[in-house]
């Protein structure tokens, strides 16, 4: 890294954020109860952001010839001299910085876990059998990984960090499924067989399902598909969306954008969280960040460059992101502030109305509004006289994401952390009750 | 690379491997991008290592490293045996690979114009004379947004099997890909996604002449909001556009045909199908519907001579005239159908393990113009591009929101359509299709499937089809 920062400046760039990732996972998929492969990733990362006089230039490379590096710099420099000049001339944040380490996030049992994964998924397909799931799907994977950060601007620092994490489904019958999920930074933690029982419970209970009818519903969602709407509302305050016009909190800064139920908060450095490191990519520390706090947006994410366009604070909220913009601001733990209730309650207050366990497939008609369907996967049942009832199939979404959070009624106590393939920010996501749900079905 | 492969091939059998292969990849990508006229920073991105695959007792590892050294090829390849047979109790139906010639070629696909010869400035000024074309007076509607975007990848790579295939490809691939947000006081914003991707040089560039493209784009997002009416209640007949029929295609065709899919292999992630194992010969569509996946047309994104298992590429008929007449196979789907793979199985870097991936899906053309669709059509919509879809993970109930979409009122084309909404199963929708158009268009798309998350570049296309007796939904 120091040979990036030197040769950098040396060539005359002004800001130079270099990074390093070491990282070693390993997955297992399994499907039909079987494992089908056994994933190992050995890969270091460097990483180069440079800018000078409005202009920049990034690099991710997964290539470790020392000498490829210094020339990519080079390259960098290069076409930065021919880029056309961008709108903001801004300065990396000025170290050193003091960077507190985080309690929970490293487990060294968990670096080489091999046996311990072919274990849980193992634990999984016996747990979700045994609440009479007739197959069953999924993947474990775990890793550890070590990441530093020098930057021209004085500053360094290093994390590490270890996971675990499984997605379980539960197919009772080809279209009666459930989906259960644990993710930890430490075994301890992990709970396979918990996730196994969730999937194969609800894949049980959504046998027989019936074709669902179209309209406007009261809907419990669940943490899964909770989490994935939240993880597109933390999208939406980045800055990075708000400054390419892609954002459905566009002109929102200070305004109601929710029901004042929602408290939305992402933190970089809690205790025990998926996501935590001390250090943002720029080097800044990482921290807590107000998004949506009793329904009003109090803030965007932000990277040194949104920052000084938009006249901000910095938010410690910087990662590299390979493909179109090299450094983005971006959440790390996405936390929904619990509500008071239980599950049942919320199925009560309710009384008529579904309860959505999880989706997939959200996609936008316009980013800028907010429009949007998903699709709804695994068990939907119905709610009746404020218990749960019979499982339903074939339904949408069909609403708009700001309409969703400002109709959001009631939240659980209950939390469950969430990242799937869906929700890829990890999200501690309760229960959540919105009322007058688009909800739509196929015409034939 | 060779000597990388084979070092890894080598130690893969020496550790008790019975089938190895490895691949050498080496990617190199710039995207150029302009903001609403300024310029953001130009991300590169440099790949090259190598994965392994090994089958051990029926049980199947996959190890990858992005360092060359011997040491940790060795290594790598060490892990994935090693963790072949660890998890080989838990593999109840041992995985085999479909018997395939194996072959020693090399071959690239030649730029006109190379893509590394190409100055920067000249990449920025293609993109600058979008935005030029896009002022307000040109086009006749405000555009806050305006991200457009040039995406260049070259790929390099060298696949080696224990059965003795050697072979080395080059392919770059160029795409342009822009979101225009149109707004209109007191009609609100309208946004269109456009995705041109060639496996070309930068002559694809030139051919797509961005700026004429762009502008035409912009002016129709300005007389949807001004002119839009709402869809229309009722039956109908619908003619779709080729963008739309591409998407379908993909979509509730290609998809729900891959035999990963099928045999519940990606259950937990992509999802599984709504076609069985014994559904082939079984009518989904009309006699009006063939769909081919063809990864060898010329210039095509989806384009590959070989697979990543060495096998050689061709067009594969998913449907033929209605009916269900082949699926995508690898070596290890074909193995469990009994059949010969077709060269269906693709990685999107050297860090993922090969998967059934589409290439260029689209449906047959007939013989029909479009005017020709349109003028037997009493009451209905032409909907000729989407925003908005999604299907569901069986592949069953899909959903496309028209963008641009007309009127047809006894054959006439009319006023502007705002938001039509076709939801509908895939039996209904390939059932419904009593006429196809010839004139074939394609558009460029990365398909997304696998965990971790592997992006396939693809073509989706077709001609125009219509569709008749259906209700537009939402």
């Amino acid at each position: 890294m120091e040979s990036i920062v030197s040769e950098a400046q040396r060539l005359g760039v002004k800001s130079v954020a270099a990074g390093y990732t070491r990282s070693h996972d390993q997955m297992v998929r399994f499907s039909n109860n079987s494992i089908t492969v056994v994933n190992s990733w050995q890969t270091e990362t460097p990483t180069v952001y440079l800018a000078s006089n409005g202009r920049r230039a990034a690099c991710r490379m997964e290539d470790q010839r020392h000498e490829e590096i210094v020339k990519v710099v080079k390259e960098l420099v290069d076409s930065m001299k021919v880029t056309p000049r961008g709108e903001v001339d801004f300065e990396l944040p000025k170290g050193p910085f003091n960077y507190q380490e985080i309690d929970g996030i490293y487990d060294k049992s968990l670096a080489g876990a091999e046996t311990e994964l072919i274990d849980a998924a193992e634990t999984a397909i016996n747990s979700a059998k045994k609440e009479g799931a007739q197959r069953v799907s999924g993947v474990v994977i775990s890793g550890s990984w070590e990441h530093h950060v020098l930057t021209s601007a004085g500053a360094e620092g290093s994390g590490k960090g270890t996971g675990i994490e499984i997605t379980v489904r539960a197919f009772a019958d080809d279209d009666a499924t459930g989906q259960g999920i644990s993710i930890a930074t430490n075994l301890n933690r992990f709970d396979p067989a918990g996730a196994g029982k969730t999937a194969g419970t609800i894949a049980r209970k959504a046998r027989g399902a019936t074709p669902g009818k179209p309209g406007k519903y009261r809907v419990v969602f669940g943490p899964s598909i909770f989490a994935n709407f939240i993880d597109h509302a933390a999208d939406s305050a980045s800055a990075y969306s708000v400054d390419f016009g892609l954002s459905f909190f566009q002109d929102s800064l200070g305004k109601r954008v929710a029901s004042e139920k929602l408290t939305l908060y992402d933190n970089g450095r809690l205790p025990n969280g998926p996501g935590s490191i001390a250090i943002d990519d720029e080097g800044y520390p990482t921290g807590e960040t107000a998004l949506i706090t009793n329904g009003t947006l109090k803030n965007f994410l932000h990277t040194s460059y949104t920052a000084a366009k938009y006249n901000a604070q910095l938010t410690g909220s910087a990662q590299f992101e390979a493909g179109v913009a090299g450094m983005l601001p971006a959440a790390r733990n996405l936390i929904i502030k619990p509500g008071g209730e239980k599950v049942e309650d919320l199925f009560n207050k309710t009384q008529t109305g579904l309860y959505i366990t999880n989706n997939w497939y959200t996609r936008f008609q316009n980013y800028r509004t907010g429009d949007f369907s998903t699709i709804c996967r695994d068990g939907v049942f119905e709610i009746k006289n404020g218990k749960l009832g019979n499982p339903v199939k074939g339904l949408r979404v069909s609403d708009n994401m700001v309409r969703i959070l400002k109709s959001i009624e009631a939240l659980s106590k209950e939390r469950q952390w969430i990242r799937w393939w869906e929700v890829p920010t990890p999200t501690l996501a309760p229960y959540m009750l919105a009322n007058d749900v688009g909800i739509t079905t196929v015409s034939k | 690379m060779e000597e990388e492969a084979r070092l890894a091939i080598e130690q893969a059998l020496k550790s008790g491997a019975q089938y190895a292969e490895a691949r050498v990849q080496r990617d190199l990508a710039h995207t150029f991008t302009l903001k609403n006229g300024t310029a953001e920073p130009i991300m590169t991105t440099r790949k090259l290592g190598i994965g392994i695959r090994v089958i051990v007792d029926g049980s199947m590892g996959f190890a990858s490293t992005n360092s060359l050294e011997s040491a940790k090829i060795r290594s790598s390849s060490e892990t994935a045996v090693s963790t072949a047979k660890a998890a080989a109790r838990l593999v109840s139906t041992p995985i085999r690979l479909a018997p395939e010639k194996s072959f020693e070629d090399k071959w690239e696909v030649r730029m006109k114009i190379d893509l590394q010869e190409v100055s920067i400035e000249e990449k920025f000024e293609a993109l600058h004379s979008i935005e030029k074309a896009l002022t307000p007076e040109l086009v006749g509607v405000s555009l806050p947004s305006r991200i457009l975007l040039l995406d260049e990848e070259l790929t390099w790579k060298f696949y080696a099997n224990s059965e003795g295939s050697r072979i080395r490809g080059f392919v770059p691939r160029i795409s342009l890909y822009f979101i225009l947000t149109a707004e209109e006081k007191g009609k609100g914003t309208v946004q269109r996604t456009l995705h041109e991707a060639q496996t070309r040089g930068w002559e694809a560039v030139k051919d797509w002449n961005p700026p004429v493209l762009a502008a035409k784009e912009a002016k129709m997002l300005g007389k949807i909001l001004r002119e839009g009416v709402s869809p229309p209640r009722g039956e109908i007949d619908l003619v779709l556009g080729p963008e739309v029929t591409g998407i379908i295609c993909h979509e509730s065709c290609g998809h729900p045909q891959e035999a990963d899919r099928i045999l519940g292999r990606e259950g937990a992630q992509a999802g599984e199908s709504y076609i069985k194992r014994n559904m082939l010969g079984h009518r989904v569509g009309s006699e009006h519907v063939t769909i081919i996946d063809d990864p060898t047309l010329p210039n095509s994104y989806g384009f590959y001579k070989y697979d990543d298992e060495g096998v050689k590429a061709r067009p594969r008929i998913l449907i033929e005239n209605g009916i269900i007449t082949d699926l995508l196979h690898n070596r290890e789907t074909a193995s469990e159908f009994n059949v010969s793979s077709n060269a269906s199985s693709r990685a999107s870097a050297y860090d993922r393990e090969p998967l059934v991936r589409m290439g260029n899906t689209y449906m047959k053309p007939e013989d029909h113009e479009l005017n020709e669709l349109l003028e037997d059509v009493k009451h209905g919509v032409y909907m000729k591009s989407f925003m908005e879809w999604n299907i569901d993970d069986r592949r069953y109930n899909q959903r496309y929101v028209g963008l641009e979409a007309y009127m047809v009122q006894d054959g006439m084309v009319g006023a502007p359509v705002r938001n039509p909404i076709l939801e509908i199963t895939t039996p209904a929708l390939y059932g419904s299709v009593d006429a196809v158009g010839k004139e074939m268009e394609f558009s460029g798309a990365t398909c997304g499937k696998g965990d971790p998350m592997q992006g396939a570049p693809v073509w989706t296309g077709g001609p125009p089809i219509r569709v008749r007796k259906i209700h537009l939904g939402g």
